[in-house]
């Protein structure tokens, strides 16, 4: 399918915070009760559309078991967008942040658009973590903050669309180069076809190819 | 320097020892000299000396050279002489030419890998150099970091995983416009992702499909060199058992980029070894993609991805082009069969390919073809089995469509059928096609009842004169005639597929009272080796004609058939003859994937398909045979029990199930409806203004016509008085209202004065002090009489007013008169409309006829109308004049109003005066408050009229 950009993703935070489970909402719109470690990276994708552009967004959930940190860290680069994920459930995993972030920060080009998810909204009664507190920290970081439920999937549309927003702002005001493929970013054909100098028989070529 | 020299030019003619010296004196060199120049020199002589003494300079200089890569990285010809001595070291370029050596010489090459992997530090120094631009530097670097790898993959695989950036740095290698590097970089990266998800996931994810792709089409696709070779391999490295590749391969689109490659047309130009490879290793690119061991899902949608870019259909293209070289053919044809496995789309499409022959056959049949022919290569065909059983799984229809054409209502005498195909192969003399056809055939009946009952109705005609005989009878025929095993095999595996889980079938096979007593013997007799597998079909055979009996055959029950088992054969022994089929060599390899793959074609014994038949037979079969007839009996009972609970709840499943549907089908069936409706009311609202429209301008006009027709002058005058100067009559209706009520209320003033100045008057007369004041009074009674008279002609005028207003209102009357009947006819006529707007919209049409109608007529009056707007300006200018008089009397009311104003203000200082002649006047704070309250009162209507 002919989208106009193309944004690389990953999904950061301590193991068992539901990373998984946002993807999967997100791209298969179902929840997995049970705890499927991620061993090393797990791979997503999906379209959705901002601006009335097609944007294709691929994703990678990462382990957040410690042993496999090193294998994280060479995502971070190539990532326009970083969704760094706590469970509002355990206080701990909302303390790790700061370690998750400094790594993120160093790893990753500066560009990089950082969303803070406070996971598991579901489960009220079992709350450790405070939204204001997560606010708090968004604000004093400079992230996009939110809090999900991938059981129920509150909000969960809304961290990776407005996470695409926030990039997609980004490169309207010319912060990023998107010709660097190294962003994250890639420009789908259907925008290259505009450029090019034929668009419409570019364009009836792609859709005859298609529909065959 | 001399030794050095020497050393180079002339080789050491003495003894080994003399070589060690001068290695050690290298070693100390390079060790202890400062200059840079003398280092290098020497590290440049090490290297030439690095293949000859490979043990001794590795075992001596390893640890100096590793010094070099760390301190003289600044000098980039004494690092290339340092990396290549270490390759030198680690791997042995000779190999070729000592095979027998080599052996121990890749020992070697491991004990210095491991020397030098020993300490970690020393890889992630090797990824620095890496970034060093220099050719000197940067190629021996590649070369030297994939002999490591070569030699310990899994460990420096691991080293490389934990520095920071590493993979990304080697990623770069494919970017360097030096071919050499470039294509040396691609071989790193194919060590380097061997059977390590976790970083062929990074490699890929530092986007090496589009890098890859990218070179495989600069190169030339297939007719590009080892390049593409090497980017296929490492592509097949990413992609193999890498789920999650596979699925960022598909969704960024490459699948599509992939298409190309296989449009290689029908010229035989030519078909070079290597571009033979490349077809290969693209081929096997696709298989990867749709490999039936992948989740369905993720096969499932790759599938549907290479049907929408035109893959199949290109690589079908192949499939039917002639000069396409046997082997590629061959994977080609398993190729096909994975893109089509289980999936309709791509099966109902492979139906329909038609091979460019005179006149056009199916694919399928100029495939079966090749498989019944003894001359075909085996693995091709048994390429065209795979795809014949891809084409058949899990799909109803093909399996009808092929079965169909056995059978006699449909049978196509004047072309070759598929169905004449396997019944001519399964009845040859040539037994690899008899087991093909066998178990073709039994993937035309897999898990399909229709078929297995619609194959029973096939008739063959063996020879002239004699009767028919069924294809099911001829079968057992064949395999009492004692032909090959593989022949047997093949026909037992049919017969086992064909009657299980079908009662009708069993029957059939049982009412032929040769096959029992044939089964029996074939199981009790000892028989050789060879013949053990047949032995157990035959077992299985029986055990399910047991298992699927529906006691229909006296002869032949499930119980009868039972004790015949533990007489003749003994139910031991049976279960032992049933064990031979899983306990064959061959059986485990074939239950492993759906391929049919045989190192040779004696192997060919096993399908796989059957063997889940065989998996899920055995269990159930040994234990009827060991149960008890009563047992059984009761088991029934469960069983039927349960079956009948089953297909309650399975009725009431496909119920509920049905109603889904219905309620789906019904909701989209109101959303259509209510959005045809709301269209239509759009369209109705749309026609009913419209026809307002016209009614109105009708209206006008027919006014218009009726008052410059038939309609006196004064009546014209009133009944003009329409549209906008009706509004500016009620206007001035409300107007004239207006000054009425002023006009009373001032009455009502002029009456309490009145009473006040009579009372005033009164008081006056009763002072008789001060003849001043009955003067004052008298002056004052003149002006109130003044005053009176101004206000009787004020009233005089107001009657005329409200007497030309009436006149208006009768000229209104007159006009609304006609009007008023012509509304009533036309609010019954829009009622009627309505309502045939709203049962039909034909009729709605015929409206709009009439509108058209209405429309004619209204261009004849419009003619009238001009001269009927000419009046309408006399009449304009006659309101004009109303509208003057009425503006006139208004400034004569706002005078009496000030006049009112005089006399109270006169009225004070009357009152003033009377106070000043020492008259104390009565309630005079009642009368003052009285007045004021008045005052209020008029403000405040003042106020009102103003909003
Ligand atoms: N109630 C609730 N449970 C959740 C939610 N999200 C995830 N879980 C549960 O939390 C557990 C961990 O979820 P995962 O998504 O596998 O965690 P992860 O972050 O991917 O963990 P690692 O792969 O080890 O890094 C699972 O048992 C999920 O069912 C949520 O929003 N609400
Ligand atoms: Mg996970």
């Amino acid at each position: 399918m002919a989208y106009a950009y193309l944004f690389k993703y990953i999904i950061i935070g301590d193991t068992g915070v539901g990373k998984s489970c946002l993807l999967l909402q997100f791209t298969d719109k179902r929840f997995q009760p049970v705890h499927d470690l991620t061993i090393g990276v797990e791979f997503g994708a999906r379209m959705i559309t901002i601006d009335g552009k097609q944007i294709k967004l691929q994703i990678w959930d990462t382990a957040g078991q410690e042993s496999f940190r090193s294998i994280t860290r060479s995502y971070y680069r190539g990532a326009a967008g970083a969704l760094l994920v706590y469970d509002i459930t355990r206080r701990d995993t909302f303390n790790h942040l700061t370690t998750w972030l400094e790594d993120a920060r160093q790893h990753s080009n500066s560009n990089m658009v950082i969303m803070l998810i406070g996971n598991k909204s579901d489960l009220e009664s079992r709350r450790e973590v405070k939204k204001e507190e997560g606010e708090a920290f968004a604000r004093e970081h400079g992230l996009v903050f939110m809090e999900t439920s991938a059981k129920t999937a509150s909000n969960v549309e809304e961290a990776f669309i407005n996470t695409a927003k926030e990039i997609y702002e980004k490169i309207q005001e010319g912060v990023f180069d998107i010709n660097n493929e190294a962003n994250g970013i890639k420009i789908g054909p259907q925008h290259a076809a505009t450029n090019s100098s034929l668009p419409g028989s570019q364009g009836a070529q792609q859709a005859g190819g298609g529909c065959c | 320097m001399n030794f050095i020299r020497g050393v180079i030019s002339g080789q050491p003619a003495g003894p080994q020892h003399s070589g060690v010296e001068t290695i050690q004196k290298l070693c100390d060199r390079v060790a202890s000299s400062t200059l840079l120049e003398d280092r290098r020199d020497a590290v440049r002589a090490l290297k030439s000396l690095s293949k000859k003494y490979r043990m001794e300079v590795g075992s001596q200089a390893m640890d100096h050279l590793i010094r070099i890569l760390q301190t003289d990285s600044a000098d980039s010809e004494i690092l290339g002489y340092a990396l290549d001595t270490i390759y030198n070291i680690i791997c042995s370029d000779e190999e070729d030419e000592q095979e027998e050596m080599q052996k121990q010489v890749d020992d070697v090459g491991a004990q210095f890998t491991e020397r030098f992997i020993q300490d970690p530090e020393n890889i992630t120094l090797l990824l620095t150099l890496l970034e060093e631009f220099d050719f000197h530097v940067r190629w021996p670097g590649v070369k030297l970091l994939t002999a490591l790898l070569k030699n310990q993959c899994a460990q420096v695989q691991g080293i490389i995983l934990v520095s920071p950036m590493g993979v990304s740095r080697l990623m770069d290698l494919l970017a360097d416009s030096r071919e050499v590097i470039r294509n040396d970089g691609l071989l790193l990266l194919q060590q380097l992702t061997k059977s390590n998800a976790a970083i062929q996931k990074i490699v890929a994810f530092e986007n090496a499909f589009e890098r890859l792709l990218d070179i495989i089409t600069e190169e030339g696709t297939s007719d590009g060199g080892i390049v593409v070779e090497d980017c296929l391999l490492l592509l097949l490295n990413l992609l193999k058992n890498n789920s999650s590749n596979q699925n960022f391969f598909k969704e960024g689109s490459y699948i599509q980029r992939m298409k190309p490659w296989f449009e290689v047309g029908d010229d035989n130009a030519g078909w070079s070894a290597q571009k033979v490879t490349n077809l290969h290793y693209m081929l096997q690119l696709v298989r990867v993609l749709v490999s039936p061991v992948n989740s369905p899902g993720a096969t499932a949608s790759c599938q549907k991805a290479m049907f929408h870019c035109g893959l199949l259909q290109q690589l079908c293209t192949i499939l039917m082009a002639t000069g396409v070289p046997a082997d590629i053919l061959t994977e080609t044809i398993n190729t096909v069969s994975e893109v089509i496995r289980g999936s309709q789309v791509n099966q109902d499409y492979f139906a329909s390919v038609n091979a460019p022959s005179n006149p056009p056959r199916p694919a399928i049949v100029v495939l079966l073809m090749s498989m019944v022919n003894e001359r075909q290569p085996f693995v091709l065909r048994c390429a065209v089995l795979y795809c014949f059983q891809c084409f058949l799984y899990k799909n109803q229809k093909g399996q009808g469509e092929i079965v169909a054409t056995l059978l006699p209502s449909t049978i196509d005498a004047n072309s070759i059928s598929a169905g004449q195909l396997l019944c001519g192969g399964l009845f040859s003399a040539d037994s690899l096609s008899n087991w093909c056809a066998a178990v073709a055939l039994a993937h035309a009946l897999q898990d399909n009842l229709t078929q297995k009952e619609q194959l029973l109705r096939v008739q063959l005609a063996t020879s002239l004169g004699k009767p028919p005989v069924s294809l099911l009878q001829q079968c057992t025929n064949i395999l009492s005639q004692g032909s090959k095993v593989q022949t047997r095999v093949g026909l037992l595996m049919l017969l086992c597929t064909w009657i299980s889980n079908c009662p009708i079938a069993v029957t059939h096979f049982l009412h032929n009272q040769e096959n029992v007593p044939f089964l029996t013997a074939q199981i009790s007799e000892n028989l050789g080796e060879d013949e053990r597998l047949v032995q157990g079909l035959c077992a299985l055979l029986l055990g399910i004609c047991i298992y699927y009996n529906d006691n229909s055959l006296e002869n032949y029950t499930k119980d009868k058939l039972k004790q015949l088992i533990e007489k003749r054969i003994g139910k031991e022994n049976f279960v032992e003859k049933l064990g031979f089929i899983t306990k064959h060599e061959l059986y485990s390899r074939a239950a492993q994937k759906p391929q049919p793959v045989f190192s040779t074609p004696e192997h060919m014994l096993f399908d796989h398909e059957f063997t889940k038949l065989v998996k899920e037979l055995e269990g159930v079969i040994t234990k009827a045979v060991h149960k008890s007839s009563e047992e059984e009996k009761k088991e029934e009972e469960v069983k039927k029990t349960l079956e009948q609970h089953d297909s309650i709840v399975t009725q009431y499943k496909e119920l509920i199930r049905e109603q889904d549907a219905q309620i789906n089908e019904l909701k989209a069936q109101v959303a259509s409806m209510t959005s045809q409706s709301e269209q239509m009311q759009a369209t109705i609202t749309q026609q009913l203004t419209q026809i307002q429209q016209h009614k109105d301008q009708y209206n006008i006009l027919k006014l218009k016509l009726g008052k410059t027709g038939d309609q006196s002058a004064s009546q014209g005058e009133g009944a003009h008085v329409n549209g906008l100067q009706s509004e500016e009559l009620s206007q001035l209706r409300e107007e004239l209202e207006e000054l009425r009520r002023q006009h009373a209320q001032q009455q009502t003033q002029l009456a309490e004065q009145d009473t006040l100045i009579a009372s005033l008057k009164s008081e006056a007369a009763h002072s008789a002090e001060a003849a001043e004041g009955t003067l004052a009074n008298a002056e004052l009674l003149k002006e109130l009489e003044a005053l009176r008279a101004q206000v009787m002609s004020q009233a005089a005028d107001i009657n005329q007013l409200t007497e030309s207003q009436e006149l208006l209102r009768r000229a209104e009357a007159v006009q609304s008169g006609p009007g008023s009947v012509d509304n009533g006819v036309d609010m019954a006529r829009v009622a009627e409309l309505e309502k045939q707007l709203a049962a039909q919209s034909t009729e709605a049409q015929k409206l709009q006829e009439e509108v058209k109608g209405l429309n004619a007529s209204r261009a004849g009056m419009e003619a009238d109308l001009a001269s009927a707007t000419s009046t309408a300006a006399i009449l304009q200018a006659e309101v004009s004049k109303l509208q003057q008089e009425v503006q006139e009397s208004k400034k004569e009311q706002d005078d009496l109003l000030m006049l009112l104003a005089d006399q109270d203000q006169k009225i004070l200082t009357l009152k003033q005066k009377l106070k000043d002649l020492g008259e104390t006047i009565e309630d005079e704070d009642d009368l003052d408050s009285k007045d004021q309250s008045e005052d209020d009162e008029d403000e405040e209507e003042e106020e009102e009229d103003d909003e």
